[in-house]
């Protein structure tokens, strides 16, 4: 069975979403991830992988109906479920357990 | 487009990407990508100015479409974007990953370029030539003929039993008079003009039509008008209406000409419209239109007018034929007493049915032929591809043990065979345009509506959905074998050397099926050249060896009656007699072995046709009385036409022994009387002899039973010389010229051939057909051959430990020969039996085709297989010839 996989840029749009409170839509994303990664993002690269995050199930998503209300923009709000929570928690620690007594070799090379 | 495609934060967005939104995104998807797009806009135009913005938005508008349909693809195909959490395919950039796929496959077919260049040219053949027989099948059999409303029109004929024949001046002029399903109907007669333009006189093809015709097809002029009701009145001053290629050609493209005069048959002629370049089916080859100018005859027949119809909206081809027929119906006491057959009746047709006639199996054919040689290119393809993805086991192992999923091994090679298929497409549409300007310039001798053949959407869009087609026939397997699981476990061991035994099955199994598919094809190729031989081989009836054919036609202004018309026939032979090399003249209105332009019906005195039943028909050709020895055709009883039949008006005819055997069989027909064209009032014509059967209406064709009357006693004004050479027919043609321009220099002479090029030009149809199919079949069988001898090297490489074994334990080289042969020969077996099976099927379509043979030949099913049997082992004794001179030591050696 193919296994639901998670990407590197899924990976940096779900910490984006949950470095703006857990929720959030694609423009503070896309600033997010050009602030901390230091180059321009496709809008469009965030839109699809909203969209597939949200299929993965690590997502759920609304549409702003206030913002629709008030300024006849149609806005979608993604949030993160507890599936990609887990999914980040198991990233990090194997990640941490990796990059363990790396530093000094980093630092060397 | 709904306002939801775009957003007013943003400038207007490119169409074409309003369209891709539209097509890939739901409603609110849509408007929430936008307005956030919108809102980034509206961000940087205030952080980083207008150009810095519309550079930012220029590129976003870049991005969206590809990573839009690329993740449609993927979530379509179910590919997965990686099977390793952060590995460094970046696979959450499926568009990257697409486009890199895109140009590796570029690079990885490059390497192969032999291989790469062998697949393009035998799908591109495939994929253009059936393109190009699709354009053709489209544009003569699917496309409605290019007049308004097309469905409406219908051509009327006379009906009696299975003969269809034209209506005669009084039909038209009562069908006129009395009809009330049609809007309009109008009539034409097919006719010669003598055209003259200074010195030098051409021979035009035309036709005489009421006035009603260009209203009834719907033509509007280019130039000046069409033909009106006043023109078309008995005694109008002479008008004519011109073909644009006449136009262009005669009239040097000057709109100044309309107006002015030409001169057809002798009489000065006034040019009153041009029709357009694009006129329509019917006016193909057709360069003059004069008004019909048709009165009242004084009897029924003859019947030379075509009359088309154009139906009234509610009313059906059912009932519009049921009003004809009860026309003919009050028409036939008017004129019994010219006219007695009571069985004929009026019919009405599709017109688009009587324009393409027959072509529609001949075209059927040929498209057959030609899916089944693309069928067969698609399995070659797919084998050289099977063949590629053994080779290339190592890099694909290296990529699954790299982490590449079967969904990403599949996806590059797919991509690959879409290049290749890309790579086919452009070649098959050279092709296809190489053959559509062929068929367009070379095929109106045997095509109607060639000018309506071209590359239109419809042929456009079949070319995409073969190449389509060909890609998953081509494509699928070898990507769905090269990525499968087991053969990546299999190549990661890297023990075995030559593939899966499924690959391997498979690749036979294609080889098989390329036999199976070229066996139909090659049989039905062997049918119809063997029916061409056949019809070669029929007796015409006459020696055409040395004999000149040349026609003439004498204006009606310049030869106003008989005796101005004999005149001019009986001197041009006296001269031509005269002539040195010229051993025999006569005239006729007639051509064996196809060209016969009088089909009668007759009534036998001491045999009359009962009340209620259709006259016997048959051919009937005027000769003068030289014509049966210039042509070479024995007397068999009775006498010839002799110099007295013409100076005593003698009603006398000749007929051949298959009309003697028809209606007098065991009895002698000379002095047997009859009269002709359903005239009771007419004095009896008499039998005075019996001649050879002659070929007139076809090598293929039994005789019907020709009627030969006498040329000098009937008023004809147009004729054929025929004209026997002591050697070289075509040295007659000076003198010929020469004769005529003697006696009248206005007079061209027209179609002018030799008897040998008649017999060549009746064989034209089944000619092409043997040719193309033929073409096909050994493309076909050439493509098979490839195939086979791909796999058997294979099997060969894949036995070399086997076959070193079997060398060193003393087998003989005979039998490793016997065995890589023998394993060949199993699978030609195979496709072979599948594919004499189904020839037996599809054949049969061919019947109406074929001549003199049968459409299961066993001696022509025999041949084609043979012939398949035979170059299939020669080509499987190369790689086992090979096979039979390995080294053994050096081959276990190595091993």
């Amino acid at each position: 069975m193919a296994r639901k996989t998670l990407g590197d840029f899924e990976h940096q749009v779900l910490l984006a979403i949950l470095r703006q409170g857990g929720e959030s839509y694609s423009v503070p994303i896309v600033l997010e991830l050009e602030e901390c990664g230091g180059r321009e993002v496709a809008q469009a690269a965030v839109f699809i992988a909203l969209q597939r995050l949200e299929k993965k199930g690590l997502l759920t998503s609304r549409l702003d109906d206030e913002a629709v209300a008030r300024t006849g923009r149609v806005r979608r709000y993604f949030k993160t479920t507890p599936l990609a929570m887990q999914r980040l928690r198991e990233s990090r620690r194997v990640l941490s357990r990796l990059w363990d007594g790396l530093e000094a070799t980093l630092e060397e090379a | 487009m709904p306002s939801s495609s775009s957003s007013p934060l943003l400038p207007a967005i490119p169409y074409w990407l309003r369209w891709i939104f539209h097509l890939l995104l739901n409603d609110s998807d849509r408007a929430s990508a936008l307005g956030d797009l919108g809102e980034l806009y509206q961000l940087r135009l205030a952080r980083d100015g207008q150009r810095a913005t519309d550079c930012w938005l220029h590129r976003q508008w870049r991005q969206y479409p590809f990573r839009l349909i690329a993740e449609r693809f993927r979530r379509s195909t179910g590919l997965q974007p990686s099977p390793l959490q952060g590995e460094p395919r970046r696979s959450e950039e499926p568009v990257q990953n697409l486009y890199r796929d895109l140009c590796h496959s570029l690079r990885s077919l490059g390497r192969t370029p032999g291989l790469s260049a062998t697949i393009i040219a035998t799908v591109g053949l495939g994929i253009g030539a059936t393109t190009a027989i699709f354009a053709v099948v489209n544009g003569v059999l699917i496309q409605p003929l290019p007049y308004p409303q097309p469905d409406r029109l219908v051509k009327i004929y006379t009906a009696s039993g299975a003969n269809r024949y034209p209506l005669s001046v009084a039909d038209y002029l009562a069908l006129e008079e009395q009809q009330t399903s049609f809007d309009q109907v109008a009539g034409y007669g097919n006719t010669t003009f003598s055209f003259n333009q200074g010195d030098t006189a051409e021979r035009t093809l035309g036709r005489r039509v009421t006035w009603t015709y260009f209203p009834l097809l719907g033509h509007t002029p280019l130039h000046g008008r069409l033909l009106n009701a006043s023109d078309d009145l008995p005694g109008a001053p002479p008008v004519a209406v011109v073909s644009h290629s006449f136009f262009s050609r005669h009239l040097e493209g000057d709109p100044g000409a309309v107006g002015k005069t030409i001169r057809l048959d002798g009489v000065e002629t006034t040019v009153i419209g041009v029709l357009g370049s694009k006129a329509g089916a019917l006016e193909q080859g057709k360069d003059i239109f004069t008004a019909a100018g048709w009165d009242l005859p004084p009897r029924k027949g003859p019947f030379f007018i075509t009359a088309l119809g154009r139906r009234l909206e509610d009313v059906s081809l059912t009932a519009a034929t049921e009003e004809l027929r009860a026309i003919n119906r009050r028409l036939f006491p008017v004129w019994q007493e010219s006219y007695d057959d009571q069985q004929a009746s009026w019919g009405a047709m599709d017109l688009k049915e009587a324009v393409v006639g027959d072509t529609g199996t001949t075209l059927g054919i040929a498209l057959a032929a030609v899916a089944l040689v693309l069928l067969i290119a698609s399995a070659n393809a797919a084998n050289l591809l099977l063949a590629r993805a053994n080779q290339r086991r190592r890099e694909l192992a290296v990529r699954t043990a790299l982490g590449a999923s079967r969904g990403q091994l599949l996806q590059h090679l797919f991509t690959e065979s879409a290049w290749l298929a890309l790579g086919g497409a452009l070649a098959g549409l050279g092709i296809a345009v190489a053959g559509l300007g062929w068929v367009r310039s070379h095929g109106a001798d045997y095509l109607p509506r060639v000018h309506e053949i071209g590359f239109g959407p419809p042929v456009v869009a079949f070319l995409l959905a073969v190449t389509a087609g060909s890609v998953i026939l081509f494509g699928l397997m070898p990507a769905l074998q090269g990525s499968s699981a087991r053969a990546n476990a299999a190549l990661r061991s890297a023990i075995q050397l030559s593939g899966t035994t499924a690959q391997r099955r498979l690749r036979r199994a294609l080889v098989a099926a390329q036999f199976a598919v070229a066996a139909p094809l090659l049989i039905g190729a062997g049918l119809l050249v063997g029916s061409l031989y056949q019809l070669q081989r029929v007796d015409p009836g006459f020696d055409p060896e040395n004999l000149l054919t040349a026609g003439i036609s004498l204006p009606g202004t310049s030869y106003p009656d008989e005796a101005a018309t004999v005149s001019f026939w009986t001197e041009a032979i006296r001269r031509l007699e005269r002539e040195p090399g010229i051993e025999a003249v006569a005239l006729a209105d007639g051509r064996p072995p196809s060209e016969v332009w009088q089909i009668n019906n007759f009534n036998l005195m001491d045999r009359p046709t009962p009340a209620g039943e259709s006259q016997p028909t048959g051919p009937w050709v005027a000769v003068t009385p030289g014509y049966f020895q210039a042509m070479g055709i024995p007397l068999q009883r009775g006498r010839l036409f002799e110099q007295r039949d013409v100076d005593e008006q003698a009603r006398v005819v000749v007929v051949d022994q298959t009309w003697a055997n028809r209606y007098y069989p065991g009895e002698s027909p000379l002095g047997r009387q009859m009269q002709s064209g359903g005239c009771t009032s007419c004095p009896p014509i008499t039998v005075v002899g019996v001649v050879a059967d002659v070929k007139y209406q076809g090598l293929d064709q039994p005789g019907d039973g020709t009627t030969y009357w006498p040329f000098l006693i009937s008023g004809h004004d147009t004729g054929f010389f025929v004209i026997r050479t002591s050697g070289d027919p075509l040295t007659a043609h000076s003198p010929l010229r020469r004769v005529v321009a003697d006696l009248d220099p206005s007079l061209p002479l027209f179609r002018v051939a030799t008897a040998q090029e008649l017999i060549r030009e009746s064989l034209g149809t089944p000619r092409y057909l043997s040719f193309l199919v033929g073409t096909f079949a050994a493309v076909a069988l050439l493509l098979s051959i490839i195939g086979i001898y791909g796999v058997m090297s294979y099997f060969v490489q894949q036995h070399t430990r086997d076959i070193g074994i079997r060398l060193a334990l003393g087998g003989g080289q005979a039998r490793i020969l016997g065995m890589v042969v023998g394993q060949g020969m199993r699978l030609v077996g195979i496709g072979l039996a599948a594919g004499v099976f189904g020839a037996f099927l599809l054949t049969r379509l061919l019947t109406s085709r074929l001549f003199g043979v049968a459409a299961n030949d066993p001696g022509i099913f025999t041949a084609a297989a043979l012939l398949m049997v035979i170059t299939a082992a020669l080509t499987c004794l190369l790689p086992a010839w090979r096979a039979s001179r390995l080294d053994p030591a050096r081959t276990l050696r190595e091993d």
